[in-house]
């Protein structure tokens, strides 16, 4: 699957750096100084490049652990974002790495240490007070969870921490490591959805709709708790007759009690992202849906996007109670 | 091309080049050429995965996004011939190469492919001219391989970059500003997605302003139902 690793100069020995060159005896290594040297380049096709990604090994040095945007969240006054990764093994035509990043290729940083260190320090800061850390915002939590065992270095952290909370955001279901440990309370393990066709047509190489329930099922089986994210909601026609369907395939196999939280957003792209993203499939007909430019994003105009919400919440909130739900949207 | 030894006659030849044929991104760019090594064999051909310029320790690392039979090595680019053989390959030509034609191109389309000259074993000063025509003759396989994975991307990469259809047609006929040129594309872009079946130009053929074109795409698309798949 990895046929080329890039690993920078400075980690080479690092443990983690070994134990992944290990795994990939056949793949040609090449030093570099920094993975912005690759990665950051101009000039670079992600399209391109995503039919044969390689694996950057890379130390983080700076910006380990960052402020989420106000309106993110689920519950917590104090919410943070990190992401040992960036980059995913999927692609899902609204992903907006397409937009952010010049490379498809995958980064893994492997100082975990330093991440759960400023972890730490953001905890010290909040004194007691609850703290959300939410990783997946620049690659998916689990997908390449059986090279990189992130969870099997992160998870002990948050055990002796319980005043914190751990989001892991995911399409996968590379959930092996964690069925094979203790669940513990305070993470939640949020799976994505669109309903089957719209996956089938926009989320390639991600693993399909119920495929993902099953793996929510297990871990639920197991005493982990999940959560639902609807974030993008993606307008097609029949959309209430999609998302229906879904949602009453998801809330008549899951177990509420062990259900944390639900939230919701409709698509929308930074204008410059989605620029690009248009520019590099043309014939993506997500790109022709009704959408308009506002506050410098591309999303679907008001009476759309809030028939939708509307429309996702009610049923949404027939199954959870209200404050489990989190919309992503300030309208609803 | 043949564009002599050293940077700057590379560098030339690069520029020369994309002057003359008006090269466009989707192209590809290929600098094929001889290179010493310490220990591999003479004769033998190398895909190269990162040059360094020796004088200003620049680096590029070219992106090999297909598969291929040629062992992959480093590159270093020299300003003089060296007889200090190292273990990586080094040559007088390909960071110029790649710094000029990264310029012009997209990365994944822009290769070096070497064939070993001269190692420790077999210096410099026994290779001639003739020599040189041989080793890379002998490597007329791998070239072809190497050019026909680059054509495949650049057929991809041509058609993501395509102009719309009728979109030249449609700006020659009516006067169009660049902004409405910009909505134009995207609204032809849009059509052909959504309505590949109808004629776009017979819909707007008695429209007498470039306003009035863009306001009836736009209407079409608004006014019919919009289905994501299948
Ligand atoms: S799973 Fe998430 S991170 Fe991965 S491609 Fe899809 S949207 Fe992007």
């Amino acid at each position: 699957m990895i046929s080329t690793i890039y690993i920078e100069e400075e980690i080479a020995e690092h443990p983690r750096s070994r134990a992944i060159l290990e795994r990939f005896p056949d793949a040609e290594i090449i030093a570099c100084e920094r993975y912005g040297e690759i990665f950051n380049r101009k000039s670079q096709n992600f399209r391109l490049q995503k039919k044969k990604p390689a694996l950057i090994l890379a130390k983080k040095h700076k910006g380990l652990v960052l402020s989420t945007p106000k309106q993110y969240g689920i519950g917590a006054e104090h919410n943070y974002y990190f992401s040992h990764m960036l980059n995913c093994l999927y692609d899902c035509r609204y992903c907006f790495l397409q937009g952010m990043f010049q490379s498809a290729h995958y980064v893994l940083f492997v100082n975990y240490e330093d991440f759960i260190d400023e972890m730490q320090s953001v905890l010290n800061q909040h004194n007691n007070d609850p703290v959300h850390f939410f990783s997946g915002y620049d690659c998916d939590s689990l997908a390449l969870e059986p090279v990189t065992h992130f969870t099997t270095t992160f998870l002990p952290f948050f055990e002796k921490n319980p005043q914190s909370l751990l989001e892991l955001r995911t399409k996968s279901t590379q959930t092996r490591s964690l069925l094979k440990r203790e669940p513990i309370k305070n993470c939640v393990i949020a799976f994505s959805f669109t309903p089957d066709k719209i996956a089938t047509a926009l989320e390639h190489k991600a693993p399909p709709v119920e495929k993902r329930l099953q793996a929510i099922i297990d871990l639920q089986n197991a005493g982990w708790t999940i959560g639902l994210r609807f974030d993008p909601l993606i307008y097609t026609r029949d959309y209430i007759e999609e998302y229906s369907t879904l949602f009453n395939t998801l809330f008549s196999k899951l177990n509420p009690d062990l259900v944390h939280s639900v939230s919701l957003g409709g698509f929308r792209l930074p204008k410059d992202y989605y620029r690009k993203l248009e520019k590099l499939y043309p014939d993506e007909k997500l790109f022709s849906s009704p959408l308009i430019e506002e506050n410098n994003s591309i999303g679907y105009p008001a009476d759309i996007r809030n028939d939708m919400l509307t429309f996702c919440k009610n049923i949404i909130l027939q199954h959870v109670p209200l404050e489990k739900f989190y919309p992503c949207h300030e309208t609803i | 091309m043949i564009t002599g030894p050293g940077k700057l006659n590379t560098a030339a030849a690069v520029t020369y080049h994309h002057a003359r044929i008006g090269t466009q991104p989707a192209d590809c760019w290929l600098n094929i050429g001889v290179a010493g090594h310490k220990t591999i064999p003479v004769g033998e051909a190398r895909l190269i995965n990162k040059i360094t310029d020796k004088q200003s320790n620049a680096t590029w690392y070219p992106q090999i996004i297909f598969k291929h039979n040629v062992s992959c090595a480093a590159l270093i680019t020299l300003d003089k011939p060296s007889a200090t053989y190292q273990s990586s390959l080094f040559d007088m030509e390909a960071s110029a190469f790649y710094q000029m034609a990264i310029r012009l191109g997209t990365a994944e389309m822009i290769h070096c492919l070497k064939v070993i000259s001269d190692n420790a074993s077999q210096t410099m000063s026994s290779v001639n001219a003739s020599d040189v025509k041989q080793m890379i003759t002998a490597q007329l396989e791998t070239i072809n391989d190497l050019v026909e994975n680059l054509r495949t991307f650049s057929h991809e990469l041509a058609l993501i970059n395509a102009e719309p259809e009728h979109y030249q047609t449609i700006i020659e006929q009516w006067h169009f500003t660049q902004s409405e040129r910009r909505q134009l594309f995207r609204l032809l872009r849009q059509w052909t997605t959504r309505f590949s079946d109808q004629e776009v130009l017979s819909t707007i053929d008695r429209h007498k302003t470039a306003q009035a074109i863009i306001r009836t795409l736009e209407d079409q698309m608004k006014n019919t139902d919009f289905v994501i798949h299948d």
